[in-house]
């Protein structure tokens, strides 16, 4: 579906991350596009390929839809798409994937911890969940995000934003401060470890780059976290996005398809090959 | 032979010189040899020697050396290997281009009489088959018998080996392999035909091409990391079966063999639709002889001309463009 | 199903004359490669072939195919009609193979057109094998020499006469139509052809022992065999080429200026950047893991979500491997 790009917003300091700010081309595919939470799309860029990007806007923003790419060294697509501008054309495939089991949430205590730049869906999931439509199907909202330094952050403004809510309770971390920064320093487990949130009647909701995963699940379960309420969110190599090019699998599952939303007690049953 | 070579691997498993021997054994399919990997002395019975033994068994060196750089002392095992003539020359290429080192490997040379082109026997599904010193038999799958000489199946490599025994080894089983030699004048007689009927013979040969780069795969000497076909920024040629996609892939893994390739065949046998790869690769190799005066593989000391300066290098490709 | 009577000599007529209102793609051999070529009544019919090299995947699943072409950023997707297809002389190994390929192509949640549109355009006409190849394996699969699975209609050479057997309702209709040349079987006809299939069967000795091969690979994921099976693999894509029901596929985009093409074309999880992330990250970094994906993919994997093993026995992975990495052995090796 053709859509053309309404904004770019640079999203740190390092300038490889934007996120694109998107309308449909087409009226009638706005209404083709539901998606929930949690899903991807294949962005495509013709004459570069397409990438599968995490949606960052909530099913709820009408206007537009949004998603926070990085560009990589080695990546064609990200590269090319880096170069647009605003008012430029692009192509959307999608929503794909299994998305959070939103409904499971409601009810329950989210803990919503997020990395470095795995932390696009996860806005999308916050910024449904805080929408006054929601928010009160949900009981307490804690947001755990770190970064490498300040930044790197994303999303700065809106975490701000959210930090002055009384319904959410937002803690922002980074790897190393700089001279201006006067929040939390230290690892995204560790900081997590200091808050201890309880378990009970809790949900976590976790993305991150791999090795903060592994050592944030430790914390997770020593803090009395089940296996099956602890939700994350896997990448792999993807070209089709519907489960046919037999790219994506990890095991008889595949991520575009039956992912990239997993549970930690799918994942334990899965093998070890992500 | 064989029992030599089967002697000399045992006693280097009970002097525990080796870790893992790289050698052939008895394939699947009629008359086919396999290669094989045995870490223990009392495999070595599996080992076989005769005229099958086709594939090129330096190729899977690479693989035990990958460079580890967090690791000051990485620990790399000791890794016997089977080798004969143009195998040899691959294996002195590896050590020259440092992706295999000297000093890990232990090679068993066998001066070797030639090997037989399967793909000889044309027309023909091999349903059993038995060779003996001059000859090979074979039944069809209605069982009808058929003998062919073996001198007329040698591979068309061994017709023109130059080079039978492996020139660097340290332990070389008896025998004095391949004496006679037919140079190959199948370049010389294509560069007789016309630039168009030449260009047209090629485009014929690689609009065969189905990409699956066993050619690739099975050349010691394609040991990058990221071949250049594979690269996407820039990507240098298409992936399909376009004609001139693949063209452009055939020659440049043909060039990148200059100064390099030793005529090993593997990548011919290796073809599953038959490609006359060898004309191309052996274009290369006569001209390298011609302009540098070398020959790859046969001495560990002499520098490859290719990747090797010279002060007195000619200039005229800048000078005089 | 009706089953009729045709002289050998009588094919070419009948192929012919289909050939105005078909396309056909008859087994053949040029160039050394066999492989399924369009019909060219000057081109022989290959009757006593074990298998094309090439298998008839292609003409379903083209090695490469343009999804969609564009201009500048504005896509023109083609709706090109596809012509009515017969693919004549089909092994029934390679027609069992389209049964799996349609498990993949045709899901619940999605329906690949590109593939689809071809299938439906398509009638198999395969043909049995009265001696079957040397790697032959295809009664470890419910199947056999005589298997009609994925075949609208099947053919047995009795010699010089071929018994026709329609299959499906397709297959029937096409018989009905082209039947000038046709006539009743004989009993002795019928006879004739159950003593080839069983004389073929029995040179097939069931060679690949499956009998929950599927469970002990759910366990097998960490076992230790992978250490070693995969050691004499290249890493080429021949065996994932040549294979009837490996379905891999890369999507890329050709441009030139402003006019291009989005194509697909076989990829193989074989080769070593298949699953390699932009970040640098490859899951499956060496031979072991691509190995142990393609086994498992096989016999673990897709029984898991297609209930059927993704083989079908031609055998042809296990002839052209470089290196004879034979497959049998790998599962007896694993199942005994």
């Amino acid at each position: 579906m053709p859509a053309t790009i309404k904004k770019i917003t640079v999203e740190n300091e390092a300038r490889d991350l934007k996120t694109f700010d998107l309308v449909f081309n087409n009226n009638k595919d706005v209404n083709k596009f539901k998606y929930i939470c949690g899903q991807f799309a294949e962005i495509s860029v013709l004459g570069a390929g397409e990438v599968p990007i995490g949606i960052a806007s909530s099913p709820l923003d009408e206007e537009f839809v949004q998603f926070t790419v990085k560009k990589y060294t080695t990546g064609v697509v990200t590269t090319a798409l880096h170069n647009l501008d605003q008012g430029d054309k692009i192509g959307i495939r999608g929503p794909f994937g299994n998305g959070f089991p939103m409904k499971d949430f409601e009810g329950s205590n989210l803990l919503i911890v997020g990395g470095g730049f795995a932390v696009t869906t996860l806005r999308s999931t916050i910024k449904y969940m805080l929408h006054k439509k929601n928010r009160s199907m949900f009981k307490n909202i804690i947001l755990l995000y770190g970064a490498r330094n300040p930044g790197e952050l994303l999303y700065k403004n809106e975490m701000i934003e959210w930090g002055k809510r009384d319904d959410i309770d937002v803690h922002l971390t980074v790897d190393h401060g700089d001279k201006d920064w006067t929040g939390n320093v230290g690892l995204v487990p560790n900081i997590l470890r200091e808050i201890a949130p309880s378990s009970d009647n809790s949900i976590c909701i976790l993305c991150g780059p791999p090795i903060m995963v592994k050592y944030t699940i430790i914390v997770l379960i020593n803090l009395g976290f089940t296996p099956e309420r602890i939700i994350t969110s896997l990448e792999m190599r993807m070209k089709c996005g519907i489960g046919k090019c037999g790219r994506c699998n990890i095991g008889p599952k595949y991520v575009c398809k039956d992912g990239p939303v997993f549970t930690y007690k799918e994942l334990q049953g899965m093998p070890n090959e992500y | 032979m064989i029992k030599e070579i089967r002697q000399t691997v045992k006693q280097l498993f009970d002097q525990n010189n080796i870790d893992i021997f790289i050698g052939y054994t008895e394939g699947t399919l009629p008359l086919r040899k396999t290669p094989c990997f045995i870490t223990k002395a009392e495999d070595v019975d599996k080992l076989v020697w005769d005229s099958f033994c086709t594939n090129n068994l330096t190729v899977y060196l690479p693989r035990f050396f990958v460079p580890k750089p967090r690791e000051k002392e990485p620990k790399w095992p000791k890794v016997g290997i089977l080798v004969s003539g143009c195998t040899g020359r691959s294996l002195v290429g590896l050590f020259k281009e440092k992706q295999v080192p000297r000093e890990n490997i232990v090679i068993v040379g066998v001066p070797c009489d030639g090997v037989v082109d399967i793909k000889k026997i044309k027309g023909i599904e091999i349903n059993e088959g038995s060779e003996n010193k001059d000859a090979i038999i074979i039944k069809d799958k209605t069982g009808k018998e058929k003998e062919f000489k073996k001198d007329d199946l040698l591979a068309d490599i061994c017709v023109s080996c130059s080079c039978s025994v492996p020139p660097v080894h340290d332990y070389l089983t008896k025998g004095k392999g391949r004496v006679t030699m037919v140079p190959y004048t199948g370049v010389k007689e294509f560069e007789k035909m016309s630039r168009e009927e030449r260009w047209a013979y090629f485009e014929e040969q690689v609009s065969k091409c189905i990409r699956c780069y066993a050619c690739r795969a099975s050349c010691p000497n394609c040991w990058c990391k990221l071949c250049f076909v594979d690269h996407t920024l820039p990507q240098w040629t298409g992936i399909t079966n376009n004609v001139s996609d693949v063209m452009f892939y055939h020659i440049g893994r043909i060039f990148h063999q200059a100064g390099r390739c030793v005529d090993c065949g593997a990548c011919v046998a290796a073809c599953p639709v038959d490609i006359d790869l060898r004309k191309f690769t052996y274009k290369l190799i006569e001209d390298v002889k011609v302009f540098y005066g070398y020959e790859a593989g046969l001495s560990l000391e002499e520098l490859p001309p290719l990747s090797t300066y010279k002060p007195d290098d000619e200039q005229e490709f800048m000078t005089e463009p | 199903m009706k089953q009729r009577i045709i002289k050998k000599n009588k094919v070419m007529d009948l192929l012919s004359s289909l050939s105005e209102s078909y396309r056909i793609y008859v087994a053949g051999e040029e160039k050394e490669i066999s492989r399924f070529y369009e019909f060219n009544p000057e081109r022989e019919i290959l009757w006593d072939y074990s298998n094309t090299l090439i298998p008839a995947k292609e003409i379903l699943f083209p090695q490469n195919q343009t999804l969609y072409e564009y201009r500048d950023q504005d896509i023109t997707e083609s709706n090109a009609k596809i012509p009515d297809t017969i693919i004549f002389g089909v092994r029934p190994c390679d027609a069992h193979a389209f049964t799996l390929m349609d498990k993949v192509f045709d899901t619940q949640e999605f329906q690949d057109p590109y593939y689809l549109k071809r299938h439906k355009a398509t009638l198999i006409i395969s043909l049995a094998c009265n001696i079957p190849g040397i790697a032959c394996f295809c009664t470890s699969f419910n199947s056999g020499p005589d298997g009609e699975k994925g075949s609208d209609i099947i053919l047995h050479d009795l010699g010089e006469k071929l018994l026709v057997k329609s299959v499906t309702e397709k297959g029937e209709e096409l018989l009905a139509k082209a039947g000038k040349d046709f006539s009743d079987p004989a009993q002795t006809d019928i006879d004739s052809k159950n003593k080839i299939m069983e004389s073929a069967k029995q040179k097939i000795s069931p060679q690949v022992n499956i009998a929950n091969l599927k469970e002990k690979l759910d366990q097998a994921f960490d076992a230790d065999f992978w250490d070693t099976l995969h050691r004499k693999c290249l890493g080429c894509a021949v065996c994932t080429y040549l294979c009837p029901t490996c379905h891999c596929f890369d999507i890329t985009d050709e441009t030139e200026k402003e006019v291009g093409r989005r194509i697909r074309c076989w990829d193989s999880c074989q080769f070593p950047l298949f699953t390699l992330h932009a970040s640098g990250h490859n899951p499956r970094p060496t031979y072991k893991e691509r190995m142990r994906q393609r086994i498992m993919h096989k016999f673990n994997y897709c029984p898991e979500n297609f209930d059927h093993t993704f083989c079908v026995g031609c055998g042809r992975c296990v002839i052209n491997c470089p290196v004879n990495l034979d497959i049998r052995e790998v599962i007896k090796e694993i199942n005994g």
